[in-house]
């Protein structure tokens, strides 16, 4: 058996630093699925402290607050794409700061800088998988009983 | 140097400092210094946290937590949010294994199935259908990079070291923790019928959150439903 007090310590600063580091992605970054991906990182983080916690206690009820944090996240994750994709439509974008008309009366614009083109900084493109496998040979029997294969 | 508070500031502020340099700012220069201040960052904290008196059971934690942790850091900093998605993806999987390995078994199954499994991918639906091209403008720059990673790590610095009981260990604390002991725990939470424990425990102390649980997916459905509805209406 482990040194339950080690365990706790090492599980609560796990969590502590999946949550800021979630707050950090929330609060920098500026697409939205981008930040709704930051904030269930903060929820991860509450979850490793909460299941530390309930072996810490010998209880279930941390366990079960997990579960009910898993069960709001779905319903959380239906809702917010639903708005994320009400807001693409509209602005054909996923960028917050077309949004910043909602923020506070007393608050700067946010200006947005030129970014500076360096050849370093073009798009790297995706992978691709390699072709593989050979075309598959059909018979002209079949062809002449189905022609639209 | 050797002071727990003057290592602990330290790998905070590398931290920091390491976070901003990684996050996009326009341009790619300095995100190989921000991976390795942050990795130094990393190694000084892991070096700090308590030992949990076994090699195996450490090296197994610092694994799955360095997995966890690491991945997440990716999933916040890379700039194309595909990637962001499957770095979170693996962010999960390490959440899991540190679930399994305090004995939560129906919890870090619950995780990859509902996390990874439902919300992830919904996630990389609506990327796929919102930018397919990948990288965006926007993608490229944060707001307020440097004073979000500042924040986000030092609030990571103070708990972590109230956790570690860095600020006053000569203070006895008010409540000393009692850690419970191998045969207790085998009798509670490490039970072999774990899952009938924890059914047992949710659908009997627990059964109204599960039915409200329940009554809030509905909501949450409805809600989205009319959301969409609304938008085709316009």
């Amino acid at each position: 058996m482990p040194n339950e007090i080690a365990l706790l310590d090492n599980y609560l600063i796990v969590g502590a630093l999946l949550f800021g580091i979630g707050m950090i992605g929330f609060l920098s970054r500026r697409n939205m699925i981008v930040m709704f991906l930051s904030l269930e990182i903060m929820l991860q983080g509450v979850s490793i402290s909460l299941v530390a916690w309930s072996r810490f206690h010998n209880d279930f009820g941390g366990q079960m607050l997990v579960i009910f944090i898993i069960a709001v996240a779905a319903c959380e994750a239906a809702l917010a794409l639903a708005i994320v994709l009400t807001l693409f439509a509209r602005r054909g974008k996923l960028d917050v700061v077309d949004w910043q008309l909602l923020r506070e009366a007393n608050q700067p614009l946010f200006q947005e800088e030129a970014l500076p083109e360096t050849p370093a900084e073009q798009e790297e493109p995706l992978p691709h998988l390699a072709p593989a496998g050979v075309e598959p040979h059909v018979s002209t029997e079949e062809t002449d009983y189905r022609p639209g294969v | 140097m050797t002071d727990p508070h003057h290592i602990l500031t330290l790998t905070t502020l590398l931290g920091a400092l390491g976070m901003w340099l990684m996050l996009p700012r326009g341009t790619a220069r300095g995100r190989g210094v921000g991976i390795l201040l942050a990795s130094i960052a990393l190694g000084l904290g892991a070096s700090q946290v308590p030992r949990l008196g076994d090699w195996l059971a450490d090296s197994v934690f610092l694994i799955l937590a360095a997995t966890t942790v690491v991945s997440a850091a990716a999933a916040v900093t890379f700039r194309n949010p595909l990637y962001c998605a499957i770095w979170f993806g693996q962010s999960l999987v390490g959440t899991a294994g540190l679930f399994f390995f305090t004995g939560a078994q129906f919890l870090a199954v619950a995780t990859v199935v509902v996390y990874a499994g439902a919300i992830l991918v919904t996630f990389l639906f609506v990327l796929m259908l919102a930018q397919p091209e990948g990288k965006a403008p926007y993608d490229r720059v944060s707001w307020e990079a440097l004073v979000s990673a500042v924040t986000g790590m030092v609030i990571v610095g103070v708990l972590s070291m109230t956790i570690g009981r860095v600020f006053s260990p000569a203070v006895p604390p008010l409540h000393p923790l009692v850690p419970p002991t191998a045969e207790v725990l085998a009798a509670g939470i490490l039970t072999p019928q774990h899952v009938a424990r924890l059914g047992g425990e949710l659908f009997g102390r627990h059964l109204i959150a599960v039915e409200v649980v329940g009554v809030l997916f509905l909501v949450a459905l409805v809600g989205a439903a009319a959301i969409v509805a609304h938008q085709k209406t316009d």
